[in-house]
């Protein structure tokens, strides 16, 4: 005649890893909104990248639900091109980053939103980014791609849109924020949420006769 | 802290803080990407809970209650539970004296409080019964943060059909739920509730504690009939406040009555309920689960309450209810009922024991009757019992000393069971405490009644069957550790006494003569008067619970049974949601930095080659990868990459499979090129498609050996087309680091090989390198193939001007090695003797020499320079003539269509087919017409097949030399001729170059004549016959046809 009833009012912090993959044409600012969102830093002058960059950032959505993303980003240069189904095969969102003085790159752009709507996982998530806003702040005549042009497609083809800004830190957080909370953190949550019971542990300190000889090493 | 110890180093302590510092130990190194989980980030979030932590004070009321399944109790609940109301102060002993209570309260037009007389006659099971105009005592209402109410009997237990429910019947909570949120303030919430048949448990919190509550788990045990069914038993719920408070809440019902082995079983009962609850596990701040579920013990706080059942033993329940009645009647007016039922028995004494005790009860005490000490300290008893003066009528003056209620009730509760038990250590005794006890026991009462008890034919003895008990985490530790130095005496006592020390001096036996009948005892009470003790509560949070009050509500009339509650002061440490997010995000912030800061780097160096060969066609920025400069077909080319760790942890790096498409050969580089590291891999997987690891220690290096090789056809033949070209890219991956691209290219250059005869015949004057410009690298596009272009750009040869100049020199080079062996008069067997098929296999000379002239008689074919102008001076003209020969046949079988192409082959074997039908053979010199006929349908084939048998032919003169013996051409048909033939077949010398002839045709018939690859088996083997045949017929014709 035991029963058991568990009614958190708050249910344990949620904890989702998901993988964001950077794509884009050479010299747009792919690292650099990386840069930035990670580190908060800005270089003026970055070397291209040659390979793909790794590197994680947690952001918190709310006091129980943690977000952590493992970033690639990759290499712009055509060359390396045939090599990015490497980096958005598993992929659960992805920042298509464009430069909003260069006309060409939203049509590279484009091509990378139909290819990862064609090759990548059905699921993913994809983010427009129109980067270099500060240039246009600063000078109006730079801008080659408006944002209502940018918006309308954005909307059409179902991503996220902002337009950012790597050096002024513009949208940055923003818009990955953005994209943790659209991810399916409930249906993640089991996938990737890391809650092995074993790895378990009491960690809070003076907890006599509850600390066994299990103690995770890790 | 225990846990800590294999916690990861916080990042701001890292050791190696100096930049660019290689740890002084590789081994300290680890990455922190191994550690940086989730776990490490409620580690160290956990770890500054100071920082988000802040001191809160709620007050927790806690409730009791059984109902006896009487409707109308609900109706009572918002009352006393919430608004406190129905204490009576008078029966508890409190301020008021007996006489101003007992002569005003019936008059008083004024007065506040209802009187009793009127509170009974209004009774009814539609309205409360606590008094009207009772402001309650305080704490009230929204002042508690938490409410936790227990119910024991909402329903009927004592009905079999109920005992035995195998399920709860929720139907009844539903009205008690209304009850209770009628009485709340609003914005309370129900945070927990379970039942158990009819047990019910519910806890409500206020709109601002309710958020800060979590883990609630409920669970229940039955205890009942065959120890397991609900009628008895427990509801229990633990909750997690603030994150750091640990409470568990039991209400429980234990088995009932007076009679033997009830008392016995009520222990057992408490037994179960401990040891049988199981909550579910606590998800700490971070979201990590324990592993194990708790139990009652493992929390913070506890607080047992309910119908225990203890009572009063050795006491005829009778006495007890006549001389708690002399206290109760002065609740009442001269003409009510319960007045004059009270006086009425009262009158009528009916056991010398009755009059024992009342004259203890009248007796004033010499004790400290304030101090809860007493019930708690005396473990006899006794003292009540000891007077034997008979009682008179003066012992009944309703102005009797206020204090004599409290007297009353210490002399009896040294009679109670629960108090027995927790002083023998039989149930509750580890660290249980309870508040004083100065309100009348809690059963039985007549329904209805204030003061009236049990007046039916059982007249149970009054007693306090309902309890609130709690017990705080030190509380229990301080009873184990007791225990322990208990233990530890003893058996130092028994110790001693084995020695023989019996005689031990005096102050020492105090110390060693244990009585667990007593001295266990002295501390179990006295925390519920003292100042709140600092509680370290599980999750190392400082805490402190203090007993506010503990009554029970005396004018609650609607069951048989008291309600009473206990009102707990807690102050804890709670922690503020928004300053934790503050702190959460701050570690996660490290802890990323840290992880992206501790990644393992490499540096990859690629070392350049001679600058002469690299590919400096573009002059754009310099190359970042691996240039093999000029490739050539079956030409060995090795370039050199360092990796190097230059970063602060240990790295392991390998060339993952960068194979992205499905149709793209999988590995980790292309088929032309193979990497060698300079040591083994980490695992030592010899099996080449196993993935190669290495791991480098900072400062460490390795060297990687990168070789391009080309011998592949199908990839020469792409490669001089432009559909392929050298470039791809390498990706070598770092565990938990970033992925480098290593770009590799190589400039094609153009060659004869691999082409077919259409093509070779227009390559223009000075080689198929001049092809070089005629179109971009790495393009081939379609306008490339307009016919009219390629006519009219087109050098026309009758045949590839490659197979003019091989087979001219393979000629020239084995007239020139026959000399040169005769000359040096070489001893022993020559070349051509040894091997019928030699210059073109059985070479004599070694295969890297070989290798090396091979590569320059294809330079000089495909930058028309005179093979001997490249060969190294030191080769002589065998080794020369072998490599010649051997270039010839992979030059025939690099064709893309053939001397003898497919189509043409298939001409040819259908005309054959045809001869041999007609069983008449044909002269060698017919068979050689049609064939040459049928082959030049393409002209340059045609051609190309005339050039080789004929240099077949003189160089198998030149080796077998015959006599001229045949010398009429154009008559092989005449019987002289077929006669000479058949004595030619006797000759050695003949047969020996037939030998010549079949080898020859053997393997040039393989280098020119194309098959369909679908040829296989027997079909194969005739096919193979004939196509030996033919060349076979070409090289017999010519025997002797020099010059």
């Amino acid at each position: 005649m035991t029963s058991r009833v568990s009614t958190g009012t708050r249910p344990g912090a949620r904890f989702a890893q998901f993988k964001l993959v950077l794509l884009g044409e050479s010299a747009v600012g792919k690292s650099s909104l990386v840069l930035r969102f990670v580190k908060d830093q800005f270089d003026d002058y970055r070397e291209s990248t040659i390979g793909a960059a790794f590197l994680t950032q947690t952001i918190s959505l709310d006091d129980t639900t943690t977000v952590k993303f493992e970033i690639w980003d990759t290499a712009g240069q055509e060359r390396y091109k045939s090599l990015a189904p490497m980096y958005y095969r598993n992929a659960n969102c992805a920042v298509v980053v464009y430069d909003i003085t260069q006309a060409s790159s939203l049509d590279k752009a484009k091509a990378w939103v139909k290819e990862l709507q064609r090759q990548a996982n059905e699921n993913i998530i994809i983010a427009l980014a129109g980067n270099k806003a500060d240039l246009v702040a600063e000078h109006p005549d730079k801008r080659a791609i408006t944002t209502s042009d940018a918006e309308a497609y954005a909307r059409e083809a179902g991503l996220l849109f902002s337009e950012t800004s790597a050096k002024t830190a513009e949208n940055v957080r923003e818009l990955f924020t953005a994209i943790a909370r659209k991810l399916p953190l409930e249906q993640a949550g089991a996938r990737n949420m890391r809650s092995n019971p074993r790895q378990g542990v009491d960690l809070r300190p003076e907890a006599p006769g509850t600390q066994g000889g299990g103690a995770c090493n890790c | 802290m225990a846990s800590n110890s294999s916690l990861q180093r916080p990042p701001n302590t890292r050791i190696d803080t100096t930049p660019g510092a290689f740890p002084s130990s590789p081994a300290q190194g680890q990455s922190p990407t191994v550690v940086s989980s989730q776990l490490s980030l409620s580690q160290a979030v956990h770890e500054r809970k100071a920082e988000y932590t802040r001191l809160k004070r709620i007050k927790v009321k806690v409730g009791t209650w059984n109902v006896a399944s009487l409707s109308g109790t609900e109706k009572d609940i918002g009352g006393w539970f919430v608004d406190g109301k129905g204490v009576s102060e008078s029966l508890s002993g409190l301020s008021l004296g007996g006489e101003e209570a007992s002569d005003n309260k019936d008059n008083k037009a004024d007065a506040v409080v209802e009187s009793v007389g009127e509170q009974e006659a209004r009774r009814s099971k539609k309205k409360p019964t606590v008094p009207e105009n009772d402001p309650g005592l305080p704490p009230t209402g929204e002042e508690i943060g938490i409410y936790a109410l227990g119910l024991q009997e909402i329903v009927d237990v004592s009905s079999v059909t109920e005992a035995l429910r195998p399920y709860s019947d929720p139907h009844p909570t539903k009205k008690w739920k209304q009850s209770i949120a009628d009485g709340l303030p609003p914005g309370y919430q129900r945070i927990a509730e379970q039942q158990l048949i009819g047990l019910y448990l519910v806890i409500y919190a206020s709109s601002a504690t309710a958020p800060t509550i979590s883990s609630v788990s409920t669970t229940s045990v039955g205890t009942g009939l065959g120890g397991y069914m609900g009628n008895k038993g427990a509801v229990t719920a633990r909750i997690v406040l603030g994150e750091t408070t640990r409470m568990v809440f039991v209400n429980c019902h234990l088995t009932a009555g007076v009679e033997k082995g009830s008392l016995e079983r009520r222990n057992w009962d408490a037994s179960q309920i401990l040891s049988r609850t199981k909550f579910d596990p606590v998800y700490d701040g971070g979201g990590v689960m324990e592993e194990f579920g708790e139990g009652i013990g493992d929390e913070d706080f506890c607080f047992w309450f309910g119908d225990l059942n203890y009572r009063l033993e050795d006491m005829p329940g009778e006495d007890v209810r006549r001389l708690l009645m002399l206290h109760t009647r002065n609740e009442y007016g001269k003409a009510q009922a319960s007045k004059q039922k009270i006086e009425h028995e009262l009158a009528n004494p009916e056991s010398s024991t009755f009059h024992r005790n009342l004259e203890a009860a009248n007796q004033p005490s010499g004790d400290d009757s304030s101090s809860t000490h007493t019930a708690a300290d005396s473990s006899s008893g006794q003292s009540v019992a000891s007077s034997t003066t008979l009682s008179n009528q003066e012992a009944y003056d309703p102005n009797s000393d206020p204090t004599s209620l409290q007297t009353t009730l210490s002399s009896l509760l040294t009679h109670d069971q629960l108090h027995a038990q927790m002083r023998t250590r039989k149930a509750f005794h580890d660290g249980w405490r309870e508040g004083s006890i100065d309100f009348l026991p809690t059963y039985k009462y007549d329904v209805g009644s204030v003061g009236m008890f049990d007046s039916s034919e059982k007249r149970r003895g009054p007693s306090w069957c309902d309890r609130i008990l709690y017990r705080t985490r030190k509380d229990k530790f301080a009873y184990e550790e007791k225990v322990r130095q208990e233990e530890l005496a003893k058996k130092r006592d028994n110790e001693m006494k084995l020695q023989g020390v019996v005689e031990a001096a005096t102050d020492e036996a105090v110390l060693f003569d244990y009585d667990p009948e007593n001295d266990g005892a002295d501390d179990q009470y006295d925390g519920s008067t003292a100042d709140p003790e600092v509680v370290v509560t599980k999750a190392g949070f400082e805490d402190r619970l203090h007993l506010e009050y503990y009554k029970s509500h005396q004018r609650v009339l609607s069951s048989d049974h008291k309600p009473l509650d206990a009102v707990f002061t807690l102050d804890y440490d709670a922690v503020d949601p928004d300053l934790k997010a503050k702190v959460h995000q701050e570690m996660a912030r490290e802890l990323d930095k840290a992880e992206n800061e501790g990644r393992p780097v490499v540096t990859i160096v690629v070392d350049h080659h001679r600058e002469s060969d690299t590919t400096h066609t573009d002059s754009g920025p310099k190359y970042e990868g691996v240039d093999f400069g000029h490739v050539k077909y079956d030409h060995l080319k090795t370039r050199n990459v360092t990796i190097a760790n230059t970063g602060r942890v240990p790295a392991t790096v390998g060339f993952i499979d960068r194979s992205v498409d499905t149709g793209q050969p999988r590995g980790v580089s292309p088929p032309w090129l193979s990497i060698h590291f300079d040591r083994p891999s980490d695992n030592n997987n010899p099996n080449p498609g196993a993935l190669q690891e290495y791991t480098l220690q900072p400062g460490d290096a390795v060297n990687v050996e990168l070789t391009l090789h080309i011998t592949d056809m199908d990839m020469v033949r792409r490669l001089s087309e432009g559909e392929d070209s050298l470039e791809d890219v390498l990706v070598l991956r770092i565990h938990n680091g970033r992925d480098y691209f290593l770009p590799l290219r190589g400039k094609w250059l153009q060659s004869a090989f691999g082409r077919s005869i259409e093509k070779l015949v227009r390559i223009p004057e000075g080689g198929a390198r001049k092809l070089q410009h005629q179109r971009p690298a790495g393009s081939n596009h379609s306008s490339h193939h307009h016919p009219d272009d390629k006519e009219n750009d087109a050098v026309k040869w009758s045949a590839p001007r490659e197979l003019f100049r091989l087979t001219e020199a393979i000629e020239s080079f084995t007239e020139r090695s026959m000399a040169e062996w005769e000359m040096k008069g070489e001893e022993g067997e020559a070349p051509w003797e040894k091997e019928a098929a030699w210059p073109f296999s059985g070479f004599v000379s070694e295969e890297k020499e070989r290798g090396v002239l091979r590569e320059r008689v294809r330079e000089g074919l495909d930058t028309n320079q005179p093979f001997t102008e490249l060969f190294v001076l030191e080769s002589g003209s065998i080794q020369r003539l072998e490599a010649v020969a051997e270039t010839l046949v992979q030059f025939l079988k690099s064709l893309e269509d053939g001397i003898i192409t497919e189509e043409l082959w298939a001409e040819v074997e259908k005309g054959m087919l045809e001869h041999e039908k007609v069983k008449k053979p044909l002269s060698d010199e017919d068979e050689r017409m049609w064939i040459l006929d049928t082959v030049s349908t393409a002209p340059a084939h045609g051609v190309s097949f005339t050039f080789i048998t004929f240099m077949l032919s003189r160089v198998a003169n030149e080796v077998v030399p015959i006599q001229q013996q045949l010398q009429r051409r154009g008559t092989a048909t005449s019987f002289d001729d077929m006669e000479a033939v058949q004595k030619s077949k006797d000759d050695p010398a003949r047969a020996r170059r037939r030998e010549v002839d079949e080898a020859y045709a053997a393997i040039f018939a393989d280098a020119m004549i194309r098959l369909p690859t679908t040829l296989t088996g027997k079909a194969r083997k005739n096919t193979d016959v004939r196509r030996k045949h033919v060349v076979e017929v070409f090289l017999r014709s010519r025997l002797g046809d020099g010059s």
